[in-house]
Parts: C-alpha cells; structure tokens; sequence
C-alpha cells in the first residue's frame, strides 16, 4: 500500500506532509538556503511577550499538585509593515481581556509602539531612517552597535525582512573588505578586524543565500536555471547546421578543383555533392511530370 | 545654576566604574495566560488551545519604565558635555541622539576605565567654560547703587549684581574698566559699560552691565522700567579694556 502513494515507503515512519521544499523549484533550492530557513522560520526565537518558567517540574502553591512545566509561546502576528523595520522580536498579540470576574472577556490586541529613528552601520558607513521599537534600540546598545546586533542574533529573532535584508548586505561586504570605506583605509582595517569574525560561521554559498525570502530564493534559482541551461531558437541552431554543411561542400569541391575544373562560388559542384539541392533549383531543368 | 536646555539634559556625571551590559531585556508588554494551556503528551505536537487560554494579564508594560543610563566614551571634545576620552553616562534616548548617531562618542568598552588626566578638553579649562561664557554674553548684568552715598565701582560690587542673577563668582575674576566709576552721578543713570569676566583663570569674556541708581527712601527713587535689559541705551564714555 505505502508503494501507491506519492511518498512511497517513507509513509511507513509516519504520513508527513508535502513541504515548499519537496515540490517544484522549492526542491532544487541547495542545503544553503534551507539552514537560513530553517534559523529563520524553525528555530524558537527569544520569549519577548511572556517570561518563560524555569526547570521541569512546578507545584502548585495551594494544591500541592505538581505539574509538567511546558512554556508555549504566546502566538503572535507580524503584519507586512513589521518587515519594513527593526522590531527586535516584538509582535502583535491578538487576544482577551478579562477585565471583570463576572464580564465577558474583551478582544483586545496588544501592539508595540513604533517610533522612526535613526541606525548607523559601521560596516557600510550609514545613516539609516528606521521604523523600531525600544527594544530594538535597547538590543542595539547591548551589543555596543547595530552591526554587532545583527551579526550575533539569530534570523529567528530578526525576523523582518529589512533586518535580514541589511545582514545579507553587511555579510557581502565584509566578503568584499568593506568597500565602503575604501577612501580610509585604516578604518576599514580596523572595521574588518573587528567584525570579520562573524563571517567564519558562514560559507561563501550560505551568505549567497542568507536573508532571501521564499519568493526571492525560488527567483534566483529560477534565474540560475535558466543560465545553465540556455534555450536558442532552432532558426539559429538549422541555420549554423546549414553554413557548416555548406562549408564542408565547398571544402570538398576545393579538394576536386584542384584536380579538374571547378571553383569555389560554382553551383555545379553543390549539385554534384547534394543531390536534393539540384531538385529545388529554380534555374534547373523542369522536371516532367 | 546653569540649566544646559541645549545639548543634553541634567544629570551627566562621569562614571568611575562601568557595568557589563545586561543583555536579557524585555522593552515591551509582558503577557500571561489568565488560563494555563493544557498539557501536551510526550512525542506530540501542540494541543489545540480554547479560548479561555488566549485571556492574557498584563505583567508589565517596560516602555513606562525608567531606563538606565547609557554610558558612552566621547571621541572628541564636546562642548558642556566633555572632552575626548571622557566616560560619560546619559539617558539613552540622548547619548544616542546627540552623541553617537553624530559620531562624537562611541559606546565604552566593558573593561574601559579613564583616569582624568586621559581626558583632553582641547585648549578649553572645561567642557562647561564655553557655556558659562555664552551665558554670560547673553545677559545685561542690571548694577543697583546707591542714589544717595558717594561710592565708586568695586569688583564685589559687580560680584553681588552677578550674585543676584544667579553666578558665583570670586573678585579675582573681575576686571573692571581702568578708569574709575563714581557716584552717585545720574548722567551715568542707566549707560553701558562692560567688565571682563576671566573663567577657570583661562577664558574671559565681556560682560555688559548697566548702571541703576537705587535709594532707600521709597520717594526718592527712580521710576521703575519694565524689563529695562530690553531698551537700548548709550555706552557709558569711558575707554573699555578690550579682552
């Protein structure tokens, strides 16, 4: 039975649903950008929303009763604005008040405040016009710098599509030595000292692939694809097939002429070489019928 | 006394000992489930969740709290701020403002420590003499004698007016004009002239001042002038010792 169905014997362990990585040009993306998919849409992010309990096991202070402690994160919602700035994490929460004993419970969804401010990378040598949250500020002064705070934290905790976008683009130029302090040169020493070390965790091909979302990754296979394989019209390919038969011909009628009569531009020897030539020949005998 | 409203608020202290950055921070609403979720069996995925278990209390909300000081280290002079090397410590939302994003300062190391003599004000006594002197620049210093008794102009004179307004000062840093102003002398009512100001033995800095004629019999005054550092008004004829 397990023969008949799409995943074949892989059914025996267990009926695993088709990924965007098993079919189409999801499955000819490389390992690459499956381990930033993986560090971006797998791995657990950081509890921002809730503070998650320690150990394994609570009692409960009035009961006794102990209890398996699992923490299960709140679910959040990131609309498409959360990918035009640094959020550090935070989220939409969608959810109730209960604000009364005795009331029905209230919809309510907690939203972070957003502010535009301002953030500078060293690497790339500017200014940039953010929106962020505090906390995204706050992350920032952690770690003494955005492009430290966007080297060391995870996709998973970036989140947003402009974070991962500028990572991408730190990561290239720090494989290109910091073009953009080419006019200091000590500086761009003293740059790529300090921040080189976050380029050991990746491979040339990862950083290639680091940051894309689905649809771009799927449009630069597409595009490699493409490339490899290269489709001329068949206009060309039967026209260049032609000339070299062509050549060949008069090649070998050099070989006759040198012997006999016979030039180079002489259509007697087409037709002496090609038989089916002389049938098309307009100028020729009309054949009787 | 001097109220910096410029560049960075009250409070800039500069830091002995910096401590290491806490990197687990939560700016932002902290939830918990009114109603825990229910348990999921060992080797399965997520149970379903009812409703109930979306009711969330609020722990704490961090934007309303008060953030601890950024601590930064100036890479140049900065003026009522300080010099090059300088630890300083500010509200963060203002050492990032206006002091990193504009490259003055970067942020300290965690093992950073400056010793005074590090710090290099640039050809300044201080990083708050300049504001001192822009203070002074801007006033009209109002100089209250007496209508009745003879006197001429002494340092301490200048020195309690300067009080008055709210800068404390020493005699020694008083330079008066050389030639000596006597009274009481109304032609002198209400003229300019200006002393020098010397600040940390360093810079100095006119000051205009204003001569007022005052009497202790309530009837023998002058009439009041409203706001009289608004009025133009002629320079008292006496040679002035340029700075």
């Amino acid at each position: 039975m397990a023969a008949c169905t799409p995943q074949g014997p892989n059914l025996l362990s267990g009926f695993k649903r088709l990924t965007r990585f098993d079919t189409g040009l999801g499955a000819q993306l490389p390992e690459a950008y499956k381990k930033f998919w993986r560090e971006w849409k797998i791995q657990q992010p950081t509890a921002v929303h809730y503070i998650p309990k320690e150990g394994r096991w609570e009692r409960d202070p009035v009961t006794g009763e102990v209890r398996a402690i699992q923490n299960t994160p709140l679910p959040l919602i990131f609309p498409p604005e959360s990918d035009d700035g640094i959020w550090g994490g935070e989220g939409i929460i969608k959810g109730f008040q209960k604000r009364h004993p005795q009331k029905r419970r209230v919809p309510h969804f907690w939203v972070p405040v957003l502010r535009r401010s301002v953030v500078f990378s060293a690497i790339l040598n500017q200014h940039m016009s953010v929106t962020v949250t505090d906390r995204a500020i706050n992350l920032i002064h952690d770690n003494r710098g955005l492009d430290h705070y966007l080297l060391k934290t995870p996709a998973c905790d970036l989140r947003s599509t402009l974070a991962l976008g500028i990572k991408r683009k730190l990561l290239q130029a720090l494989q290109e030595g910091c073009p953009a302090l080419n006019d200091s040169p000590t500086k761009q020493k003293a740059v790529y000292s300090e921040y080189s070390k976050y380029l050991e965790q990746y491979t040339p091909e990862e950083v290639e692939w680091y940051g894309l979302t689905f649809l771009e990754a799927i449009k630069k296979i597409q595009a490699k694809i493409r490339e490899e394989s290269k489709v001329s019209p068949h206009k060309i390919e039967f026209r260049s097939k032609l000339i070299e038969e062509l050549k060949k011909a008069n090649i070998k009628a050099v070989g006759s002429g040198e012997e006999g009569e016979g030039g180079l531009d002489d259509t007697s020897n087409i037709q002496a070489t090609s038989s089916w030539f002389s049938k098309v020949n307009p100028f020729g005998k009309k054949q009787e019928t | 006394m001097f109220c910096n409203k410029f560049l960075l608020p009250r409070g800039l202290t500069p830091i002995s000992q910096i401590l290491p950055a806490n990197l687990q921070k939560r700016t932002t609403f902290i939830l918990k489930r009114k109603w825990q979720e229910p348990l999921r069996k060992k080797g399965y995925g997520r149970r379903d969740l009812r409703a109930k278990n979306f009711v969330y209390d609020l722990v704490e909300d961090t934007l309303v709290k008060k953030q601890k000081n950024l601590s930064v280290t100036l890479t140049q002079y900065v003026e009522s701020v300080g010099g090059q090397g300088e630890v300083i410590s500010a509200k963060p939302n203002a050492a990032y403002n206006k002091l990193i994003l504009p490259g003055y300062a970067k942020y300290t190391d965690a093992q950073q420590t400056t010793e005074k003599k590090d710090i290099d004000y640039a050809e300044h006594s201080s990083p708050f003499a300049q504001r001192t002197i822009n203070m002074l620049n801007r006033i009209t210093l109002g100089v209250v004698m007496n209508k009745d008794v003879p006197w001429v102009l002494e340092p301490w004179h200048i020195r309690v007016s300067l009080r008055k307004v709210g800068f404390y000062c020493d005699d020694s840093c008083i330079t008066l004009p050389s030639t000596p102003i006597k009274g009481p002398d109304l032609d002198i009512e209400n003229k300019d002239f200006y002393v020098t100001i010397t600040i940390n033995n360093k810079e100095k800095t006119e000051l205009k001042c204003r001569i007022h004629h005052w009497s202790t019999d309530p009837s023998n005054r002058l009439p009041y002038v409203f706001e009289h550092w608004k009025q133009e008004s002629e320079p008292l004829n006496i040679p002035s010792d340029q700075v």
